[in-house]
């Protein structure tokens, strides 16, 4: 590599555009000189010529030598923050989740309720709760949907049971898959659900009705959050899509279990 | 739904439920149960609490008919209404 810059000296003192660029030129352009003067030291035999010459190739060739050493030390320190950069990048998913779970920031749920705390929970009983259920359909989605009881009173840490009817009027099955809704948002994270309808495909044959069970229960803590202190409500809300055979939809929340 | 693209701002995340989902009752199997249950819903004006009997009659319906997946009472939060076990029960009945 250093053949064509020692074959081509004049090019040492051609104008360099950039910094890095003329950087790198003095860098090659310094060895063939060196070379050269080490070639001249050999062949002329000079000796206060040859002592020059000596100390002028040996202080440029330290000055080579520092240039070299600090660009590399340089080099280094920029290669491991790029890489400290890209670490960090990757980092910084898992670490925002938790932080998010560690401070509620922006609404996401608390990380993964207990199941067993079922069979251990009491109810709380001073603290009543309206539930009130809504149900809604698709557009496309000719199903007759609607809740059983418009609202239920519930204490948290009781489980309770509720009940919605869909209908079927069509003359051909109709495949539905359901999602559901909580408001306020900050009490979604309390309702939990043991058992529903939801997230699974459910079909219906040509004029069948069918009941549909929610059973679900306020987690206890509700009654300690302060956030919750004006909560009195709850609304549930269910909404019915139709599904295409065959088609498979991704479990929602499955990547925050 | 959560609609809202702003940063902070609160969004609502469905969980799947805790135990799946309920296979639908296509026969009309525990329909009897329901029925009671709504009765007792409308009677009592709608307070879960005075119907917790007539719930757990219809879980335990479902249960027998291979609608839901069996499991002990307690899980289920039942532990208040569950019969008594039977050797308390013979000591009961023979004073």
């Amino acid at each position: 590599m250093l053949l064509p810059l020692l074959l081509r000296p004049p090019l040492c003192h051609a104008q360099a555009s950039g910094l890095f660029t003329g950087c790198v030129r003095m860098l090659h352009c310094g060895a063939p000189q060196g070379l050269r003067f080490q070639a001249e030291k050999f062949l002329q035999r000079r000796r206060p010529h040859r002592l020059h010459a000596r100390g002028r190739s040996r202080r440029s060739q330290n000055q080579e030598e520092e240039w070299r050493s600090r660009n590399k030390t340089v080099l280094t320190y920029i290669a491991a923050a790029g890489v400290g950069m890209i670490g960090l990048a990757y980092a910084a998913v898992p670490l925002y989740r938790l932080y998010c779970q560690a401070t509620g920031l922006g609404g996401t749920a608390v990380a993964g309720h207990d199941t067993e705390q079922v069979a251990t929970m009491t109810p709380v009983k001073e603290r009543v709760i309206k539930v009130t259920f809504n149900a809604d359909t698709h557009a496309s989605m000719q199903w007759n949907f609607r809740p059983q009881q418009t609202e239920i009173f519930v204490v948290p840490g009781e489980t309770a049971l509720a009940f919605y009817r869909a209908k079927n009027p069509t003359d051909k099955p109709i495949i539905g898959i359901s999602t559901y809704n909580v408001v306020p948002f900050d009490a979604g994270q309390y309702f939990n659900k043991i058992q529903c309808f939801c997230f699974e495909e459910q079909r219906l044959n040509p004029h069948e009705e069918v009941d549909m069970p929610v059973f679900f229960y306020i987690d206890p803590e509700f009654d300690s959050d302060p956030r919750m202190a004006r909560v009195d409500t709850i609304t549930l809300s269910y909404t019915f899509f139709e599904a295409k055979e065959g088609q498979k939809l991704p479990l929602p929340g499955y990547s925050y279990n | 739904m959560s609609t809202a693209m702003n940063f902070g701002s609160k969004s609502f995340k469905p969980r799947p439920p805790d135990k799946g989902a309920f296979p639908l009752d296509h026969f009309g199997e525990c329909k009897a149960f329901k029925e009671k249950f709504m009765k007792c819903l409308r009677e009592s004006n709608y307070d879960n609490s005075k119907c917790r009997l007539q719930s757990k009659d219809y879980l335990e319906c479902r249960m027998d008919h291979q609608l839901m997946a069996k499991e002990p009472l307690e899980k289920l939060g039942f532990k208040d209404l569950m019969d008594p076990p039977p050797s308390q029960a013979d000591k009961d009945s023979k004073p």
